[in-house]
C-alpha cells in the first residue's frame, strides 16, 4: 500500500479522534459547569421526599369548658405504593377480611393514578375495632398494607351549636389552589362558622419530615423533622346550658333565630338558628341522601339565620326612630300627636295597626303601644338623614362579626338606595315606611341583638364569639342621655305596663324591657284589613308575618341583651313570649351559679 | 524466553493500570466501600488480563499473522454456537459457558476481525485494494459476524465491528468513493434497517431524540444519567458522595453508566483527567502503528487502537446523551469479565507490534499457516 496514503489517512483519523473528544468535553462542560447547578437541584429533588405530618386541630369549648368540637382517632388501611406494587393484588388479598364494594375499588384505583409522592394510599377509612384487629392479625398475608391512625373532627353536641361552630370537611380544589397546605392528604378545612372564620388558628401548622429515599422510593434515612404544631384550642363565649334551652324553646316554632348577648362586654351567650343540622354528617363527606334531605327542607336548616337571615325590623326599629326624633329636637318627650287609626298623606291612606286609633300619643306611648300614626306625623315633620345616622350608629347595615362566614350586612333605606332600586326620588312615603322598619330596611338577628345591647348599655357594644383573657371594653355611644332614658323607660313599660304590647309576657319576678315587631311579608289587602285578618293567621306559613323582639334584662342596669326572630310566626307577641322564657332560664342559671359560689 | 518483555514500553502499561485503577475505586465506591461484589473480582480479572497481555506481547508477530484467519474462523464458529445453544444472560444471548469461564465470542470477534482484515490487506497488492472483487471478502468478514451479533441482540458490538472494519478499509487505502457511496447507502437504508431493530432498540433511539417521551421508562436512564453527571459540577461531590449513584437512581452504574458515576463523584476536573489518560493511550497506539514497518502490523495496531477509541467514544457519548443507549462498556473501567480480558489481550497485540516493529512479514503465505 502506498506509504503516503497511510500516513495521510492516519493523520486524518487522529484529527477525527481529537475532534470527537473535544465534542465530548464540550458536552461535559455544558452538563457539569453550565447546567451544573440545575442538575444538582434536580438530584436533590430526586433523593429528598417530604412526608407531611398533619397537625391536630384545636378543640373548641363553651365558656364553661364543655367540649363542642374534638378530634377522635380513626383507623384506616393504607397501601405503601412502591415500584411494582399491584393495587389490584392488594385489594384481592384484603377481600377475605374487609368488604370493599366495586364502586369503592374504582375510586381507590382512580385516586392511586392521581397520586404522587410518598403518601400511602388510603384503602379504607373509619375501620371498626373488629376490622382493625382482623387486619392486624393477618398483616403477614397482606404485603404493603398497614393500619394507620388518623384523626377526625367530631362534634359531640351534634346540632346544638352547628351554625355557630360550622364544620370541617375535605378541601375543595379551589381551596387547594388558594392554599397549597390544603393539598396534604387527609387534611380538613373549616367550611362554615367558627371553623372557617378561625380556620388558620384551629388548623395549626402541619409538620413534615425530610426523608432521603432511593430510586425505589424506599426510605434510606430521615434528614430532618419539623414536628406539626397543634391548632389553638378555642373557648367560645357561648353558655351551652342557655344555648341548649334556647334551641329547645325555638323548636316550638318552625323556623327562626335567637341571640343572647352580654350587654356589657358583647359576649354572645346563645346563638341559635332553627332548625339545625348535624355537623358530623359533613366531616367525612355527606351522603347524597342526607344532602338532599337538608336541601329540600323548606325551613333551610343549612342557612345560618342568625347572621344571614335578613328581616324588615318593623316596629322594633321604632325605638331608634323615637330616639332619633328626640335627639333632632323636632319633637320632645311631651309632644303629642292624635291617632285616629289612620292618616292621609296626599291621597294615600296610611293605617295604624290599631284600627280605632290610640288617641293622643307622645313619644313614650308611641313605643309602649307601638302607634304607627305618631311616626307618620314625625316623618312629615323631619328629614330622614338624621334618622338614618341613628340606625347606622346602632349597627344596622354593617357586619357585626369579624370575617364571620356568610354574615350579611342588611339594609338601611336611603335616597341613593331607592334611586338605585327604582330610579325614583325619595318622598315622604319612603320616610314613613322606613321609620316604622318597613321599606328598604333589612336587619339580621345579630344586628338586632347589637341594637338591644347598645340601647341597654349606652355603649358601642360589638358582639364577641371567642372568650379572651382581657374583658373587652367599649366606648360610650354618642347619644343624648336624656333621650335614651325616655326610650328605655318606654321599652320597660312596653313589657311591664298594662298598656304595653308585651305586657302579657312580663316576668313573674324581675323585669325586662323590650320592643316587639311584626314584619309584613306581603302587602295587606284592603279586603283582609276590612275582615280584620291583618295578622295573617289564615295564610299559608310562608306568607305569614315574621315575629320579632329585641330587649334586655334586667330593665334597670341591664346585663343581657336578646333578639328573637320567628319566621312567619304570625306576630311579635310570639317572639316576646320566647324571649320571656329564655330570660326565665337566664334567671334560673344565675341562681344556679350563685348557689354554686355560695357552697364553694 | 521473556527476553523481549524487557524492551516493553512501561509508560502505556502504567496508563493502563491507572485507568483500570479508576475502575477499581469506582467499583469499590459503588459496592458501598466494599471489595464485594465488584472491585475485587475486577482486580483479579485485571491481574489475569495483564498476564494475558504480557503473554500475547511476548509471542512473535509472525505467529499472529499466520493464525489470523484460523482465529477468525474459530471465533466465527463460536458466535454461531452462541446463536444455537447460548443461554440468555441479561436478556440477550451473548455467553458461552465453559464451566470455568464464560466466553463472549462477540468480544473475541473484535480482535479476530482486526487480525483477519490486517492479514487480508497485507497480502493484497495495494494498487488493487479498490477493485470491487477484492472487497467482497473483507466486507463479508465484517458483515457476517455483525449480523450474528445484532441477532443476539447486541447493537453496540455490531457497530464497533463495522466501524473498526471501516477504519481498516480506510487505512488500507480504499477509494474514498466507496465511503461516500456507503454513507449514502447507509442513510437511505435507515428506514429499512429500522424495521429490523427490536422494539426496545427502537425505543432507545426514539427516546434519544426525545428523552421526555418516557421519563420513567427507557428515558429514565439517560435523564438520571444527565442529572448525576451535572450534579457533579466542577470538582465533583467526592468519593462515595454521589447521591444519584449511591441511591440507585443511576441504573447499571457499575457497567455501562460507570462514567456517569465517575463524573458525579469527581466532576469536570476528574472527567478531563480520565479522558486525558485515554488520549495518551490512543496516541501511543497511533505511534505504534506509524512506526511499524509492515502493513499487517500497522493495521493491527490501528485496529486495536481505534476499537478502544470507539468503545470510549460510544460509551461516553451515550451517557452524556449524545448517542442513543446501545450498551457499550467504558474500556478498562466498566465491570465486566470478557471486555476486560479482550481489551488487555488487544493491548497485548499492540505491545507485540511495538516490540516487533522491525520484523518483516512475507507478502504471501502458502496455506493457512
Amino acid at each position: 500500500m502506498a506509504e503516503q496514503t497511510f500516513i495521510h489517512r492516519s493523520l486524518f483519523l487522529v484529527g477525527f479522534i481529537l475532534v470527537t473528544i473535544l465534542i465530548i468535553i464540550g458536552r461535559l462542560y455544558y452538563l457539569q459547569i453550565y447546567e451544573g447547578q440545575h442538575f444538582r437541584s434536580l438530584a436533590e429533588g430526586n433523593r429528598i421526599a417530604l412526608q407531611p405530618n398533619l397537625s391536630l386541630r384545636g378543640e373548641v369549648f363553651d365558656r364553661n369548658g364543655v367540649a363542642l368540637a374534638q378530634n377522635k382517632s380513626t383507623f384506616r388501611i393504607t397501601l405503601m405504593k412502591e415500584k411494582g406494587t399491584d393495587i389490584n393484588q392488594a385489594l384481592e388479598n384484603l377481600e377475605p377480611y374487609i368488604y370493599i364494594s366495586a364502586e369503592e375499588k374504582e375510586n381507590i384505583l382512580k385516586r392511586s393514578r392521581k397520586r404522587q409522592g410518598l403518601e400511602p394510599l388510603t384503602i379504607k377509612d373509619h375501620l371498626t375495632w373488629e376490622e382493625v384487629s382482623l387486619v392486624e392479625m393477618n398483616l403477614e398475608d397482606l404485603p404493603g398494607l398497614s393500619i394507620e391512625v388518623g384523626h377526625m373532627r367530631t362534634y359531640p353536641k351534634d346540632e346544638l351549636v352547628a351554625h355557630l361552630l360550622g364544620y370541617v370537611s375535605a378541601p375543595s380544589e379551589k381551596e387547594q389552589e388558594a392554599d397549597p397546605v390544603l393539598t396534604i392528604p387527609g387534611i380538613a378545612v373549616g367550611k362554615v362558622g367558627i371553623e372557617k372564620q378561625l380556620d388558620k388558628d384551629l388548623r395549626g401548622i402541619p409538620g413534615h419530615k425530610q426523608l432521603e429515599v432511593n430510586a425505589g422510593r424506599r426510605i434510606v434515612r430521615e434528614l430532618s423533622d419539623f414536628p406539626a404544631r397543634s391548632g389553638k384550642p378555642l373557648t367560645l363565649t357561648i353558655d351551652l346550658r342557655l344555648q341548649e334551652y334556647a334551641v329547645e324553646r325555638l323548636a316550638e316554632h318552625e323556623s327562626g333565630s335567637a341571640i343572647v348577648m352580654d350587654v356589657n362586654n358583647g359576649e354572645v351567650l346563645a346563638f341559635v338558628s332553627h332548625p339545625s343540622f348535624d355537623p358530623n354528617l359533613f366531616v367525612d363527606g355527606i351522603s347524597h341522601h342526607n344532602w338532599r334531605e337538608l336541601m329540600d327542607n323548606v325551613y333551610v336548616p343549612l342557612t345560618n339565620k342568625a347572621v344571614s337571615g335578613t328581616y324588615p325590623p318593623a316596629s322594633t326599629l321604632k325605638v331608634l326612630s323615637v330616639l332619633g326624633a328626640l335627639e333632632s329636637g323636632i319633637v320632645n318627650e311631651d309632644t303629642t300627636f292624635f291617632c285616629p287609626g289612620y292618616m292621609y298623606i296626599g291621597s294615600h291612606k296610611f293605617h295604624c295597626w290599631r284600627k280605632h286609633g290610640h288617641g293622643a300619643v307622645n313619644a313614650r306611648k308611641a313605643i309602649v303601644e307601638s302607634c304607627d300614626v305618631y311616626f307618620y306625623e314625625v316623618a312629615k315633620k323631619m328629614g330622614y338623614e338624621s334618622l338614618k345616622q341613628v340606625y347606622e350608629e346602632f349597627g344596622l347595615a354593617s357586619k357585626q362579626l369579624w370575617q364571620y362566614p356568610h354574615e350579611r350586612s342588611g339594609l338601611v333605606s336611603s335616597e341613593a338606595l331607592k334611586r338605585k332600586k327604582t330610579g325614583h326620588k325619595w318622598t315622604v312615603t319612603d320616610t314613613i315606611l322606613s321609620i316604622i322598619g318597613q321599606g328598604y330596611m333589612l336587619a339580621t338577628p345579630i344586628q338586632l341583638a347589637v341594637v338591644a345591647a347598645r340601647l341597654g348599655s349606652g355603649k358601642m357594644i360589638e358582639p364577641q364569639l371567642i372568650r379572651t383573657k382581657e374583658n373587652p371594653t367599649f366606648p360610650s355611644m354618642n347619644v343624648d342621655p336624656h333621650a335614651l332614658q325616655v326610650v328605655r323607660d318606654a321599652m320597660s313599660a312596653a313589657v311591664n305596663s298594662p298598656q304595653g304590647t308585651a305586657f302579657r309576657f312580663r316576668l313573674k319576678e324581675g323585669a325586662f324591657a323590650g320592643k316587639t315587631g311584626t314584619s309584613q311579608v306581603r302587602r295587606i289587602t284592603m279586603e283582609e284589613r276590612a275582615r280584620n285578618l291583618a295578622r295573617g293567621t289564615h295564610l299559608d306559613w310562608k306568607y305569614r308575618e315574621h315575629g320579632l323582639f329585641i330587649g334586655y334584662y334586667p330593665a334597670e342596669n341591664p346585663k343581657y341583651a336578646i333578639s328573637i326572630v320567628l319566621e312567619h310566626a304570625g306576630g311579635g307577641s310570639k317572639a316576646a313570649m320566647a324571649a320571656r322564657d329564655i330570660i326565665t332560664k337566664i334567671q334560673e342559671l344565675e341562681k344556679e351559679d350563685a348557689g354554686e359560689t355560695e357552697t364553694h | 524466553m521473556l527476553e523481549k518483555l524487557r524492551h516493553i514500553n512501561p509508560y502505556p502499561l502504567a496508563v493502563i493500570f491507572l485507568i483500570s485503577s479508576v475502575g477499581f475505586v469506582l467499583l469499590f465506591s459503588a459496592g458501598g466501600s466494599s471489595l464485594m461484589p465488584w472491585a475485587l473480582k475486577q482486580f483479579i480479572r485485571f491481574v489475569v488480563g495483564m498476564a494475558i497481555l504480557l503473554a500475547v506481547a511476548n509471542i512473535d508477530i509472525r505467529f499472529y499473522f499466520r493464525v489470523a484467519y484460523i482465529f477468525y474462523v474459530v471465533t466465527f464458529l463460536l458466535l454461531i454456537l452462541v446463536e444455537l445453544m447460548g443461554f440468555v444472560g441479561m436478556g440477550a444471548q451473548r455467553w458461552i459457558d465453559l464451566y470455568i469461564i464464560q466466553i463472549q465470542p462477540s468480544e473475541l470477534m473484535k480482535v479476530a476481525l482486526v487480525l483477519a482484515l490486517a492479514r487480508y490487506f497485507h497480502e493484497l497488492d495495494s494498487a488493487k485494494v479498490s477493485r470491487l472483487k477484492n472487497l467482497i471478502l473483507p466486507v463479508l468478514m465484517m458483515a457476517l459476524p455483525a449480523l450474528l451479533v445484532i441477532r443476539q441482540p447486541d447493537l453496540g458490538t455490531a457497530l464497533v465491528l463495522l466501524t473498526v472494519g471501516a477504519c481498516l478499509l480506510f487505512l488500507a487505502g480504499l477509494s474514498l468513493w466507496y465511503f461516500i457511496a456507503a454513507g449514502v447507502g447507509a442513510v437511505s437504508s435507515i428506514p429499512i434497517l429500522w424495521n429490523f431493530l427490536h422494539e426496545y432498540q427502537k425505543q432507545r433511539v426514539l427516546i434519544f431524540f426525545d428523552p421526555g417521551r418516557d421519563p420513567l421508562g427507557t428515558g429514565y436512564h439517560i435523564t438520571q444519567s444527565k442529572i448525576a453527571m451535572g450534579s457533579g459540577g466542577f470538582f465533583g461531590r467526592g468519593y462515595g458522595q454521589g447521591t444519584q449513584a449511591a441511591l440507585n437512581f443511576l441504573p447499571e452504574k457499575q457497567t455501562d453508566f460507570i462514567f456517569t458515576m465517575f463524573c458525579e463523584e469527581y466532576g469536570f476536573v476528574g472527567a478531563i483527567g480520565l479522558i486525558s489518560l485515554y488520549v495518551v493511550l490512543i496516541m501511543y497506539g497511533v505511534r505504534v502503528a506509524m512506526l511499524a514497518s509492515s502493513t499487517f502490523s500497522r493495521l493491527v495496531a490501528w485496529g486495536i487502537t481505534f476499537s478502544f477509541f470507539i468503545y470510549m467514544f460510544v460509551n461516553m457519548s451515550m451517557v452524556i446523551g449524545l448517542l442513543p443507549v446501545v450498551g457499550v462498556p467504558l474500556p478498562l473501567v466498566s465491570y465486566g469479565g470478557t471486555a476486560m480480558l479482550t481489551l488487555l489481550m488487544g493491548f497485548g497485540l499492540l505491545f507485540c507490534v511495538d516490540l516487533h516493529r522491525n520484523v518483516k512479514l512475507p507478502q504471501k503465505v502458502i496455506g493457512l499457516f
